[in-house]
Protein backbone atom coordinates (compact mmCIF):
# COMPACT_ATOMS: atom_id res chain seq x y z
CA UNK A 1 0.00 0.00 0.00
CA UNK A 2 1.34 3.37 -1.21
CA UNK A 3 2.08 5.47 2.36
CA UNK A 4 0.34 9.06 2.05
CA UNK A 5 2.50 11.73 0.60
CA UNK A 6 5.32 9.01 -0.55
CA UNK A 7 5.34 9.04 -4.19
CA UNK A 8 7.44 6.52 -5.87
CA UNK A 9 8.92 6.50 -9.51
CA UNK A 10 6.92 3.67 -11.14
CA UNK A 11 8.90 0.97 -12.98
CA UNK A 12 6.87 -0.80 -15.88
CA UNK A 13 7.28 -4.66 -16.13
CA UNK A 14 8.45 -6.19 -18.92
CA UNK A 15 6.55 -7.62 -21.86
CA UNK A 16 9.32 -10.68 -22.12
CA UNK A 17 7.24 -13.47 -24.45
CA UNK A 18 5.57 -10.45 -26.66
CA UNK A 19 9.12 -9.73 -27.19
CA UNK A 20 10.14 -13.05 -27.46
CA UNK A 21 7.73 -13.95 -30.12
CA UNK A 22 8.97 -10.80 -31.73
CA UNK A 23 12.67 -11.55 -31.45
CA UNK A 24 11.85 -15.16 -32.89
CA UNK A 25 10.03 -13.53 -36.26
CA UNK A 26 12.75 -10.80 -36.69
CA UNK A 27 14.89 -13.88 -36.59
CA UNK A 28 12.51 -16.55 -39.29
CA UNK A 29 12.01 -13.00 -41.44
CA UNK A 30 15.82 -12.15 -41.70
CA UNK A 31 16.51 -15.74 -42.51
CA UNK A 32 14.23 -15.85 -45.19
CA UNK A 33 15.06 -12.87 -46.53
CA UNK A 34 18.71 -13.68 -46.89
CA UNK A 35 17.57 -17.33 -47.82
CA UNK A 36 15.06 -16.02 -50.86
CA UNK A 37 17.73 -13.79 -52.33
CA UNK A 38 19.30 -16.86 -53.19
CA UNK A 39 16.60 -18.49 -54.22
CA UNK A 40 13.59 -16.47 -55.91
CA UNK A 41 14.65 -14.24 -59.04
CA UNK A 42 12.44 -11.73 -58.02
CA UNK A 43 13.89 -11.20 -54.93
CA UNK A 44 17.47 -11.26 -56.12
CA UNK A 45 16.16 -8.58 -58.97
CA UNK A 46 14.87 -6.45 -56.40
CA UNK A 47 18.06 -6.43 -53.88
CA UNK A 48 20.81 -6.49 -57.02
CA UNK A 49 18.58 -2.95 -57.74
CA UNK A 50 19.57 -1.12 -54.64
CA UNK A 51 22.74 0.36 -53.71
CA UNK A 52 25.76 -1.82 -52.60
CA UNK A 53 25.90 -1.99 -48.87
CA UNK A 54 22.35 -1.27 -48.80
CA UNK A 55 21.29 -1.68 -45.43
CA UNK A 56 17.74 -2.75 -43.90
CA UNK A 57 16.54 -2.33 -40.67
CA UNK A 58 13.08 -3.63 -38.73
CA UNK A 59 12.98 -2.68 -35.52
CA UNK A 60 10.49 -2.40 -32.56
CA UNK A 61 10.96 1.39 -30.96
CA UNK A 62 12.79 0.18 -27.66
CA UNK A 63 12.65 -3.32 -28.49
CA UNK A 64 14.12 -5.88 -30.59
CA UNK A 65 15.40 -5.05 -34.57
CA UNK A 66 16.99 -6.96 -37.25
CA UNK A 67 19.46 -5.82 -39.66
CA UNK A 68 19.82 -6.76 -42.78
CA UNK A 69 22.93 -5.72 -45.13
CA UNK A 70 23.47 -5.83 -48.90
CA UNK A 71 27.14 -6.82 -49.18
CA UNK A 72 29.71 -9.01 -51.65
CA UNK A 73 26.75 -10.42 -53.63
CA UNK A 74 24.70 -11.81 -51.00
CA UNK A 75 21.73 -9.84 -48.79
CA UNK A 76 22.87 -11.31 -45.06
CA UNK A 77 20.74 -11.44 -41.92
CA UNK A 78 23.05 -9.34 -39.24
CA UNK A 79 20.57 -10.06 -36.40
CA UNK A 80 20.14 -7.23 -33.79
CA UNK A 81 22.70 -3.75 -34.24
CA UNK A 82 21.95 -1.26 -31.57
CA UNK A 83 21.84 2.32 -32.96
CA UNK A 84 22.74 1.41 -36.50
CA UNK A 85 20.93 4.02 -38.97
CA UNK A 86 20.06 2.08 -41.78
CA UNK A 87 18.87 3.09 -45.49
CA UNK A 88 15.32 2.09 -44.76
CA UNK A 89 14.05 1.35 -41.57
CA UNK A 90 10.57 0.01 -41.03
CA UNK A 91 9.70 0.57 -37.67
CA UNK A 92 6.58 -0.97 -35.05
CA UNK A 93 5.30 2.14 -32.98
CA UNK A 94 5.45 -0.36 -29.91
CA UNK A 95 5.88 -4.18 -28.65
CA UNK A 96 2.10 -4.47 -28.94
CA UNK A 97 1.52 -3.67 -32.28
CA UNK A 98 4.54 -5.57 -33.40
CA UNK A 99 2.92 -9.14 -31.29
CA UNK A 100 -0.45 -8.19 -33.20
CA UNK A 101 1.40 -8.20 -36.42
CA UNK A 102 4.04 -11.47 -35.59
CA UNK A 103 0.87 -13.32 -34.58
CA UNK A 104 -1.67 -13.09 -37.60
CA UNK A 105 -4.10 -10.49 -35.90
CA UNK A 106 -3.36 -7.12 -38.42
CA UNK A 107 -1.84 -7.68 -41.64
CA UNK A 108 1.71 -6.63 -42.33
CA UNK A 109 -0.51 -3.81 -44.81
CA UNK A 110 -2.69 -2.94 -42.06
CA UNK A 111 -0.32 -1.64 -39.82
CA UNK A 112 0.99 0.49 -42.32
CA UNK A 113 -2.15 1.85 -43.01
CA UNK A 114 -3.47 2.33 -39.55
CA UNK A 115 0.44 4.00 -38.79
CA UNK A 116 1.20 0.93 -35.99
CA UNK A 117 4.54 1.15 -38.14
CA UNK A 118 6.59 4.08 -40.13
CA UNK A 119 8.96 4.20 -42.97
CA UNK A 120 12.10 6.14 -42.47
CA UNK A 121 14.49 6.63 -45.22
CA UNK A 122 13.94 6.41 -48.95
CA UNK A 123 10.20 5.70 -50.33
CA UNK A 124 11.50 4.11 -53.92
CA UNK A 125 13.49 1.33 -51.70
CA UNK A 126 11.29 0.69 -49.51
CA UNK A 127 8.95 -0.17 -52.10
CA UNK A 128 11.60 -2.96 -52.97
CA UNK A 129 11.98 -3.94 -49.44
CA UNK A 130 8.27 -4.42 -49.54
CA UNK A 131 7.89 -6.15 -52.24
CA UNK A 132 11.17 -8.62 -51.24
CA UNK A 133 9.08 -9.11 -47.22
CA UNK A 134 6.07 -9.94 -49.69
CA UNK A 135 7.70 -12.47 -51.68
CA UNK A 136 9.62 -13.76 -48.09
CA UNK A 137 6.31 -14.26 -46.59
CA UNK A 138 5.10 -16.36 -49.23
CA UNK A 139 7.67 -18.75 -49.14
CA UNK A 140 7.93 -18.62 -45.11
CA UNK A 141 3.77 -19.05 -44.58
CA UNK A 142 1.46 -21.74 -46.23
CA UNK A 143 -0.66 -19.81 -48.05
CA UNK A 144 -3.86 -19.55 -46.13
CA UNK A 145 -1.80 -17.45 -43.44
CA UNK A 146 0.06 -15.42 -45.97
CA UNK A 147 -3.21 -14.20 -46.97
CA UNK A 148 -3.62 -12.67 -43.10
CA UNK A 149 0.16 -10.88 -44.10
CA UNK A 150 0.05 -9.87 -47.79
CA UNK A 151 -2.56 -8.02 -49.95
CA UNK A 152 -2.75 -11.04 -52.66
CA UNK A 153 -1.34 -14.52 -52.31
CA UNK A 154 0.54 -15.81 -54.97
CA UNK A 155 -0.90 -19.45 -56.20
CA UNK A 156 1.53 -22.16 -55.11
CA UNK A 157 3.48 -23.72 -57.26
CA UNK A 158 6.11 -26.81 -57.09
CA UNK A 159 8.83 -24.67 -57.49
CA UNK A 160 7.47 -22.89 -54.80
CA UNK A 161 7.13 -25.73 -52.76
CA UNK A 162 10.53 -26.48 -53.52
CA UNK A 163 11.81 -23.09 -52.45
CA UNK A 164 9.67 -23.22 -49.07
CA UNK A 165 11.53 -25.98 -47.80
CA UNK A 166 14.58 -24.69 -48.61
CA UNK A 167 13.99 -21.55 -46.71
CA UNK A 168 12.68 -23.50 -43.93
CA UNK A 169 16.01 -25.59 -44.08
CA UNK A 170 17.81 -22.60 -44.16
CA UNK A 171 15.84 -20.85 -41.40
CA UNK A 172 16.22 -24.02 -39.14
CA UNK A 173 19.98 -24.57 -39.41
CA UNK A 174 20.15 -20.94 -38.89
CA UNK A 175 18.75 -21.12 -35.42
CA UNK A 176 20.72 -24.16 -34.53
CA UNK A 177 23.97 -21.96 -35.82
CA UNK A 178 23.34 -18.86 -34.76
CA UNK A 179 21.75 -18.45 -31.61
CA UNK A 180 19.33 -15.32 -31.14
CA UNK A 181 21.54 -12.56 -30.00
CA UNK A 182 19.53 -10.29 -27.10
CA UNK A 183 20.63 -6.89 -26.76
CA UNK A 184 17.85 -3.94 -25.78
CA UNK A 185 16.70 -1.92 -28.39
CA UNK A 186 17.34 1.63 -29.65
CA UNK A 187 15.06 4.73 -30.12
CA UNK A 188 14.66 5.50 -33.75
CA UNK B 1 -7.66 -8.24 -37.86
CA UNK B 2 -8.19 -12.04 -38.40
CA UNK B 3 -11.31 -12.40 -36.28
CA UNK B 4 -12.97 -9.46 -36.34
CA UNK B 5 -16.63 -9.98 -36.97
CA UNK B 6 -17.99 -6.43 -37.54
CA UNK B 7 -17.39 -3.24 -40.30
CA UNK B 8 -18.59 -0.68 -38.13
CA UNK B 9 -15.54 1.70 -38.75
CA UNK B 10 -11.81 1.59 -38.93
CA UNK B 11 -10.17 -0.63 -36.02
CA UNK B 12 -7.57 2.00 -35.28
CA UNK B 13 -6.91 5.14 -37.06
CA UNK B 14 -4.50 8.18 -36.67
CA UNK B 15 -4.98 11.83 -38.24
CA UNK B 16 -2.72 14.78 -37.53
CA UNK B 17 -2.82 18.54 -38.77
CA UNK B 18 -1.33 21.25 -37.40
CA UNK B 19 -1.91 24.31 -39.99
CA UNK B 20 -4.13 26.99 -38.98
CA UNK B 21 -5.95 28.06 -41.48
CA UNK B 22 -7.13 31.73 -42.40
CA UNK B 23 -9.76 31.70 -44.94
CA UNK B 24 -12.09 34.30 -46.56
CA UNK B 25 -11.54 38.07 -48.90
CA UNK B 26 -9.09 40.01 -47.42
CA UNK B 27 -7.35 37.03 -45.33
CA UNK B 28 -3.77 38.05 -46.39
CA UNK B 29 -3.98 41.27 -44.00
CA UNK B 30 -4.12 38.98 -41.03
CA UNK B 31 -0.58 37.84 -41.72
CA UNK B 32 1.34 40.40 -39.39
CA UNK B 33 -0.33 39.12 -37.02
CA UNK B 34 0.15 35.92 -37.00
CA UNK B 35 3.87 36.69 -37.64
CA UNK B 36 4.08 38.32 -34.59
CA UNK B 37 2.40 35.28 -32.70
CA UNK B 38 4.60 32.84 -34.07
CA UNK B 39 7.53 35.41 -32.77
CA UNK B 40 8.46 36.62 -36.14
CA UNK B 41 8.56 39.68 -37.88
CA UNK B 42 10.91 39.60 -40.85
CA UNK B 43 9.90 36.68 -43.24
CA UNK B 44 11.27 35.65 -46.35
CA UNK B 45 8.73 36.16 -49.55
CA UNK B 46 9.44 32.69 -52.24
CA UNK B 47 7.20 33.22 -55.34
CA UNK B 48 8.10 32.73 -59.21
CA UNK B 49 7.80 35.28 -61.63
CA UNK B 50 4.46 34.17 -62.74
CA UNK B 51 2.88 35.82 -59.59
CA UNK B 52 5.34 38.73 -59.21
CA UNK B 53 4.05 39.45 -63.14
CA UNK B 54 0.57 38.84 -62.40
CA UNK B 55 0.71 41.28 -59.80
CA UNK B 56 -0.25 39.03 -56.89
CA UNK B 57 2.89 40.14 -54.96
CA UNK B 58 1.67 43.47 -54.37
CA UNK B 59 -1.41 41.91 -52.50
CA UNK B 60 0.60 40.18 -49.79
CA UNK B 61 3.20 43.02 -49.55
CA UNK B 62 0.45 45.28 -48.99
CA UNK B 63 -0.88 43.14 -46.43
CA UNK B 64 2.55 44.31 -44.47
CA UNK B 65 1.79 48.18 -44.47
CA UNK B 66 0.83 50.03 -41.39
CA UNK B 67 2.74 47.02 -39.61
CA UNK B 68 5.83 46.99 -38.01
CA UNK B 69 6.73 43.66 -39.52
CA UNK B 70 9.12 43.99 -42.77
CA UNK B 71 9.49 41.92 -45.62
CA UNK B 72 13.13 40.34 -45.21
CA UNK B 73 13.42 39.78 -49.33
CA UNK B 74 11.52 39.01 -51.88
CA UNK B 75 12.42 35.61 -54.07
CA UNK B 76 10.70 35.25 -56.83
CA UNK B 77 13.22 33.45 -59.52
CA UNK B 78 11.59 29.76 -58.24
CA UNK B 79 11.75 27.42 -61.09
CA UNK B 80 8.82 25.06 -62.19
CA UNK B 81 10.84 22.19 -60.64
CA UNK B 82 11.89 23.47 -57.15
CA UNK B 83 15.69 22.02 -57.05
CA UNK B 84 18.48 22.05 -54.43
CA UNK B 85 20.61 24.86 -56.32
CA UNK B 86 17.39 27.29 -55.45
CA UNK B 87 17.17 26.00 -52.29
CA UNK B 88 20.69 27.26 -51.40
CA UNK B 89 20.47 30.41 -53.15
CA UNK B 90 17.13 31.29 -51.21
CA UNK B 91 18.75 30.08 -47.95
CA UNK B 92 22.00 32.28 -47.95
CA UNK B 93 19.68 35.30 -48.71
CA UNK B 94 17.44 34.23 -46.15
CA UNK B 95 21.30 34.31 -44.10
CA UNK B 96 22.45 37.43 -45.45
CA UNK B 97 19.33 39.40 -44.55
CA UNK B 98 18.54 38.20 -41.08
CA UNK B 99 15.65 36.82 -41.88
CA UNK B 100 13.08 34.85 -39.63
CA UNK B 101 10.28 32.94 -41.04
CA UNK B 102 9.32 31.85 -44.69
CA UNK B 103 6.71 32.83 -46.81
CA UNK B 104 5.82 30.62 -49.95
CA UNK B 105 3.26 32.29 -52.22
CA UNK B 106 2.39 30.08 -55.71
CA UNK B 107 1.50 26.69 -56.02
CA UNK B 108 3.50 23.09 -55.74
CA UNK B 109 7.32 24.33 -56.69
CA UNK B 110 7.20 27.37 -54.53
CA UNK B 111 5.60 25.72 -51.84
CA UNK B 112 7.92 23.10 -51.83
CA UNK B 113 11.10 24.99 -52.66
CA UNK B 114 10.14 26.78 -49.06
CA UNK B 115 10.10 23.54 -47.62
CA UNK B 116 13.17 22.45 -48.56
CA UNK B 117 14.85 26.31 -47.22
CA UNK B 118 13.17 25.61 -44.09
CA UNK B 119 14.95 21.92 -44.07
CA UNK B 120 18.60 23.96 -44.69
CA UNK B 121 18.11 26.59 -42.32
CA UNK B 122 16.71 25.12 -39.56
CA UNK B 123 19.39 21.97 -40.35
CA UNK B 124 22.13 24.54 -40.55
CA UNK B 125 23.04 22.39 -43.85
CA UNK B 126 23.62 22.91 -47.46
CA UNK B 127 23.32 19.16 -48.29
CA UNK B 128 19.66 18.17 -48.76
CA UNK B 129 20.29 14.66 -49.54
CA UNK B 130 21.55 13.84 -45.80
CA UNK B 131 17.57 14.56 -45.10
CA UNK B 132 15.88 12.68 -47.80
CA UNK B 133 12.85 10.52 -47.41
CA UNK B 134 10.67 9.71 -44.18
CA UNK B 135 10.72 11.30 -41.16
CA UNK B 136 14.75 12.12 -41.34
CA UNK B 137 14.25 15.70 -39.43
CA UNK B 138 14.22 16.13 -36.26
CA UNK B 139 14.13 19.87 -35.11
CA UNK B 140 11.22 22.27 -34.63
CA UNK B 141 11.08 24.20 -38.31
CA UNK B 142 10.93 28.34 -38.55
CA UNK B 143 7.44 29.72 -38.55
CA UNK B 144 6.65 29.17 -42.39
CA UNK B 145 3.36 30.55 -44.17
CA UNK B 146 2.08 29.04 -46.92
CA UNK B 147 -0.70 31.26 -49.70
CA UNK B 148 -1.71 29.13 -52.56
CA UNK B 149 -2.28 30.69 -55.72
CA UNK B 150 -3.63 27.49 -57.56
CA UNK B 151 -6.50 25.45 -56.05
CA UNK B 152 -5.05 21.67 -56.44
CA UNK B 153 -1.85 20.78 -54.93
CA UNK B 154 -3.36 21.31 -51.00
CA UNK B 155 0.67 21.86 -50.65
CA UNK B 156 -0.42 24.47 -47.70
CA UNK B 157 -1.59 21.48 -45.56
CA UNK B 158 0.97 18.40 -46.69
CA UNK B 159 3.97 17.11 -44.93
CA UNK B 160 5.65 16.08 -48.62
CA UNK B 161 8.03 18.13 -50.61
CA UNK B 162 9.51 17.15 -53.67
CA UNK B 163 12.95 18.93 -54.44
CA UNK B 164 15.37 18.21 -57.34
CA UNK B 165 19.21 17.72 -57.44
CA UNK B 166 20.36 18.40 -60.51
CA UNK B 167 23.69 17.34 -59.88
CA UNK B 168 23.14 13.60 -58.59
CA UNK B 169 19.98 13.88 -61.32
CA UNK B 170 17.74 12.89 -58.36
CA UNK B 171 14.35 13.47 -57.56
CA UNK B 172 14.37 14.00 -53.60
CA UNK B 173 11.64 13.27 -51.32
CA UNK B 174 11.01 14.58 -48.08
CA UNK B 175 7.92 13.90 -45.34
CA UNK B 176 7.59 14.62 -42.02
CA UNK B 177 5.24 16.37 -40.13
CA UNK B 178 7.61 19.35 -39.51
CA UNK B 179 7.37 20.20 -42.57
CA UNK B 180 3.71 21.64 -42.22
CA UNK B 181 3.38 24.85 -42.36
CA UNK B 182 2.17 26.63 -39.25
CA UNK B 183 -0.14 28.83 -40.88
CA UNK B 184 -1.75 28.58 -44.10
CA UNK B 185 -3.66 31.33 -45.73
CA UNK B 186 -6.94 31.27 -48.57
CA UNK B 187 -7.63 34.62 -50.27
CA UNK B 188 -9.55 34.10 -53.49
CA UNK B 189 -7.61 37.71 -54.57
CA UNK B 190 -4.77 35.30 -55.24
CA UNK B 191 -6.59 32.54 -57.25
CA UNK B 192 -8.47 34.88 -59.17
CA UNK B 193 -6.07 35.49 -62.51
CA UNK B 194 -5.64 31.19 -62.94
CA UNK B 195 -6.14 30.30 -66.61
CA UNK B 196 -8.87 28.11 -67.36
CA UNK B 197 -7.27 24.91 -68.33
CA UNK B 198 -4.17 25.38 -64.87
CA UNK B 199 -7.99 26.11 -62.88
CA UNK B 200 -9.47 22.61 -64.45
CA UNK B 201 -5.92 20.34 -64.06
CA UNK B 202 -5.70 21.63 -60.29
CA UNK B 203 -9.10 21.12 -59.74
CA UNK B 204 -9.12 17.78 -61.09
CA UNK B 205 -5.80 16.98 -58.89
CA UNK B 206 -7.75 18.08 -55.67
CA UNK B 207 -10.52 15.78 -56.34
CA UNK B 208 -8.39 13.02 -57.28
CA UNK B 209 -6.56 13.78 -53.64
CA UNK B 210 -10.30 13.66 -52.10
CA UNK B 211 -11.15 10.88 -54.36
CA UNK B 212 -8.50 8.66 -53.82
CA UNK B 213 -8.22 9.53 -49.80
CA UNK B 214 -12.08 8.46 -49.68
CA UNK B 215 -11.33 5.52 -51.30
CA UNK B 216 -8.16 4.00 -49.87
CA UNK B 217 -7.33 1.57 -46.89
CA UNK B 218 -5.73 4.48 -44.79
CA UNK B 219 -8.88 6.24 -44.67
CA UNK B 220 -10.98 6.96 -41.50
CA UNK B 221 -13.81 8.94 -40.31
CA UNK B 222 -11.77 12.64 -40.18
CA UNK B 223 -10.62 12.08 -43.51
CA UNK B 224 -13.94 11.09 -44.82
CA UNK B 225 -15.05 14.48 -43.75
CA UNK B 226 -12.69 16.53 -45.61
CA UNK B 227 -12.64 14.07 -48.74
CA UNK B 228 -16.90 14.43 -48.94
CA UNK B 229 -16.77 18.08 -48.27
CA UNK B 230 -13.88 18.54 -50.76
CA UNK B 231 -16.01 16.49 -53.72
CA UNK B 232 -18.93 18.60 -53.00
CA UNK B 233 -17.15 21.65 -53.13
CA UNK B 234 -15.35 20.84 -56.46
CA UNK B 235 -18.65 19.51 -57.55
CA UNK B 236 -20.73 22.55 -57.33
CA UNK B 237 -18.13 25.21 -57.79
CA UNK B 238 -15.94 24.00 -60.81
CA UNK B 239 -17.65 24.88 -63.49
CA UNK B 240 -18.84 28.20 -62.63
CA UNK B 241 -14.60 29.06 -61.65
CA UNK B 242 -13.67 28.52 -64.90
CA UNK B 243 -17.45 30.46 -66.67
CA UNK B 244 -16.88 33.51 -64.40
CA UNK B 245 -13.20 33.17 -63.31
CA UNK B 246 -13.81 36.60 -61.55
CA UNK B 247 -16.12 35.38 -59.16
CA UNK B 248 -14.68 35.69 -55.76
CA UNK B 249 -16.59 33.22 -54.26
CA UNK B 250 -16.43 30.36 -56.48
CA UNK B 251 -13.02 31.41 -56.12
CA UNK B 252 -12.75 30.74 -52.59
CA UNK B 253 -14.79 27.89 -52.64
CA UNK B 254 -12.39 26.20 -55.09
CA UNK B 255 -9.57 27.27 -52.95
CA UNK B 256 -11.20 25.60 -49.61
CA UNK B 257 -11.77 22.27 -51.68
CA UNK B 258 -8.49 21.86 -52.77
CA UNK B 259 -7.26 22.74 -48.60
CA UNK B 260 -10.15 19.55 -47.83
CA UNK B 261 -8.21 17.47 -50.33
CA UNK B 262 -5.13 17.87 -49.15
CA UNK B 263 -6.11 17.47 -45.64
CA UNK B 264 -7.67 14.20 -46.39
CA UNK B 265 -5.27 12.85 -48.40
CA UNK B 266 -2.09 13.61 -45.96
CA UNK B 267 -3.62 11.49 -43.67
CA UNK B 268 -5.18 8.60 -46.37
CA UNK B 269 -3.45 8.43 -48.59
CA UNK B 270 -3.63 8.44 -52.23
CA UNK B 271 -3.27 5.01 -54.30
CA UNK B 272 -2.85 4.09 -58.09
CA UNK B 273 -4.00 6.71 -60.00
CA UNK B 274 -1.27 8.84 -58.41
CA UNK B 275 1.34 6.42 -58.67
CA UNK B 276 0.87 6.45 -62.36
CA UNK B 277 0.61 10.23 -62.26
CA UNK B 278 3.65 10.61 -60.90
CA UNK B 279 5.10 8.29 -63.13
CA UNK B 280 3.87 10.06 -66.02
CA UNK B 281 5.05 13.49 -64.88
CA UNK B 282 8.16 12.29 -63.98
CA UNK B 283 9.01 10.61 -67.61
CA UNK B 284 7.17 12.71 -69.87
CA UNK B 285 6.29 15.95 -68.26
CA UNK B 286 2.61 15.91 -68.15
CA UNK B 287 0.86 17.98 -65.67
CA UNK B 288 0.45 16.56 -62.66
CA UNK B 289 -3.51 17.67 -62.96
CA UNK B 290 -3.91 16.43 -66.56
CA UNK B 291 -2.64 13.13 -65.58
CA UNK B 292 -4.41 12.79 -62.56
CA UNK B 293 -7.93 13.69 -64.40
CA UNK B 294 -7.11 11.11 -66.89
CA UNK B 295 -6.03 7.97 -65.03
CA UNK B 296 -8.82 8.78 -62.02
CA UNK B 297 -11.37 6.75 -63.50
CA UNK B 298 -9.61 4.13 -65.19
CA UNK B 299 -7.65 3.71 -61.80
CA UNK B 300 -11.65 3.40 -59.97
CA UNK B 301 -12.46 0.92 -62.77
CA UNK B 302 -9.04 -1.13 -61.88
CA UNK B 303 -10.51 -1.52 -58.24
CA UNK B 304 -13.83 -2.23 -59.06
CA UNK B 305 -12.78 -5.11 -61.50
CA UNK B 306 -10.58 -6.74 -58.68
CA UNK B 307 -13.05 -5.87 -55.90
CA UNK B 308 -15.38 -9.08 -55.93
CA UNK B 309 -12.36 -11.01 -55.49
CA UNK B 310 -10.07 -9.02 -53.08
CA UNK B 311 -11.70 -5.80 -51.56
CA UNK B 312 -15.46 -5.61 -51.67
CA UNK B 313 -14.96 -3.04 -49.23
CA UNK B 314 -13.37 -0.65 -52.06
CA UNK B 315 -15.96 -1.00 -54.10
CA UNK B 316 -18.46 -0.13 -51.62
CA UNK B 317 -16.29 3.17 -51.32
CA UNK B 318 -16.48 3.76 -54.72
CA UNK B 319 -20.58 3.10 -54.54
CA UNK B 320 -20.93 5.99 -51.55
CA UNK B 321 -18.45 8.74 -53.97
CA UNK B 322 -22.11 8.68 -56.17
CA UNK B 323 -23.78 10.25 -52.87
CA UNK B 324 -21.52 13.39 -53.14
CA UNK B 325 -21.23 13.32 -57.15
CA UNK B 326 -24.76 13.63 -57.88
CA UNK B 327 -26.86 14.17 -55.12
CA UNK B 328 -28.99 11.96 -53.14
CA UNK B 329 -32.35 11.63 -55.54
CA UNK B 330 -29.63 10.08 -57.85
CA UNK B 331 -28.11 7.83 -55.52
CA UNK B 332 -31.48 6.76 -54.55
CA UNK B 333 -32.38 6.26 -58.11
CA UNK B 334 -29.58 4.01 -59.15
CA UNK B 335 -29.66 0.24 -58.56
CA UNK B 336 -26.86 -0.72 -55.85
CA UNK B 337 -25.35 -3.17 -57.99
CA UNK B 338 -24.71 -0.11 -60.70
CA UNK B 339 -23.54 2.78 -57.83
CA UNK B 340 -19.95 2.21 -58.55
CA UNK B 341 -20.05 2.38 -62.28
CA UNK B 342 -22.44 5.33 -62.20
CA UNK B 343 -19.43 7.19 -59.72
CA UNK B 344 -17.12 6.53 -62.43
CA UNK B 345 -19.30 8.09 -64.98
CA UNK B 346 -19.77 11.19 -63.51
CA UNK B 347 -16.41 11.19 -62.72
CA UNK B 348 -16.00 11.25 -66.19
CA UNK B 349 -18.71 13.07 -67.02
CA UNK B 350 -16.81 16.10 -64.97
CA UNK B 351 -13.30 15.17 -67.38
CA UNK B 352 -15.18 15.37 -70.05
CA UNK B 353 -16.50 19.08 -69.21
CA UNK B 354 -12.95 20.19 -68.49
CA UNK B 355 -12.11 19.01 -72.23
CA UNK B 356 -14.59 21.06 -73.76
CA UNK B 357 -14.61 24.15 -71.36
CA UNK B 358 -10.78 24.29 -70.62
CA UNK B 359 -9.26 21.98 -73.37
CA UNK B 360 -7.98 19.18 -70.98
CA UNK B 361 -6.84 16.04 -72.63
CA UNK B 362 -8.95 13.16 -71.96
CA UNK B 363 -6.65 10.81 -72.69
CA UNK B 364 -2.79 10.05 -72.46
CA UNK B 365 -1.95 9.87 -76.20
CA UNK B 366 -4.23 13.10 -76.33
CA UNK B 367 -1.52 14.39 -73.59
CA UNK B 368 1.23 13.36 -75.83
CA UNK B 369 2.27 10.21 -73.92
CA UNK B 370 4.04 8.12 -76.68
CA UNK B 371 2.77 4.45 -76.46
CA UNK B 372 5.84 2.66 -76.35
CA UNK B 373 7.10 4.59 -72.76
CA UNK B 374 3.67 2.82 -71.26
CA UNK B 375 5.98 -0.15 -69.64
CA UNK B 376 8.71 2.28 -69.00
CA UNK B 377 6.11 4.21 -66.80
CA UNK B 378 4.33 1.31 -65.37
CA UNK B 379 7.69 0.09 -64.27
CA UNK B 380 8.35 3.54 -62.67
CA UNK B 381 4.39 3.28 -60.96
CA UNK B 382 5.61 0.36 -59.16
CA UNK B 383 8.43 2.02 -57.58
CA UNK B 384 6.18 4.75 -56.13
CA UNK B 385 5.57 5.38 -52.64
CA UNK B 386 1.28 5.79 -53.32
CA UNK B 387 1.32 2.26 -54.54
CA UNK B 388 1.75 0.66 -51.74
CA UNK B 389 -1.11 2.65 -50.42
CA UNK B 390 -3.73 0.98 -52.94
CA UNK B 391 -6.44 -1.21 -51.63
CA UNK B 392 -5.54 -4.04 -53.69
CA UNK B 393 -2.22 -5.44 -54.68
CA UNK B 394 -0.93 -4.06 -58.13
CA UNK B 395 1.50 -5.80 -60.14
CA UNK B 396 3.44 -4.69 -63.39
CA UNK B 397 1.07 -6.34 -65.74
CA UNK B 398 -1.82 -4.89 -64.03
CA UNK B 399 -0.55 -1.22 -63.87
CA UNK B 400 0.35 -1.60 -67.67
CA UNK B 401 -2.89 -2.60 -68.46
CA UNK B 402 -4.28 0.53 -66.75
CA UNK B 403 -2.24 2.78 -68.34
CA UNK B 404 -2.72 1.11 -71.70
CA UNK B 405 -6.68 1.39 -71.07
CA UNK B 406 -5.87 4.90 -70.00
CA UNK B 407 -4.47 5.76 -73.44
Amino acid sequence: MQMKGVYPEIVPGRKIFKTLVTRLFFFTVGMGMQTAYRIDPDVRREIDSLPETFSFLMAVVGGPSMLMLKRDGAFRYLGEKEGFHADVELWFKNIEYAYLVMTGRISVPNAVYHFRQFVRGSLTDAMAIIRVMNITQTLLLPNFISRFYIKEVPPLTLRKLKNRAITYFNVGYGAIRQPFQSSEGGMP
Amino acid sequence: MIFRKKDVMQEYYEFFNSVKIVSGYRALENIPFELSRLGARKPIIITDKGITNAGLIKHVVGSFAGTDAKIGAIYDDTPQDSSSHVVNEIARIYRRNGCDSIIAVGGGSAIDTAKGVNIVITEDTDDLLRFMGNYRLNKPMKPFIVIPTTAGTGSEVTMAAVIADPDRKLKMQFTSDLLLPRLAVLDPRMTMSMPPKITAATAMDALTHAVEAYIGPQKNPVSDCFAIAAIELIQANLVNAIKNPDDRDTRLAMANAALLAGLAFSNSMVGIVHACAHAIGGICHVPHGIANSIMLPHGLEFYIEKSPRVKARTKAHIEKLLLSLRGPEEYVKTPAERRAQASVAAIREISREMGALADMPASLRQAAVPEDRLEEIARAALNDGAIAFSPVEVGYDEALRVLKAAW
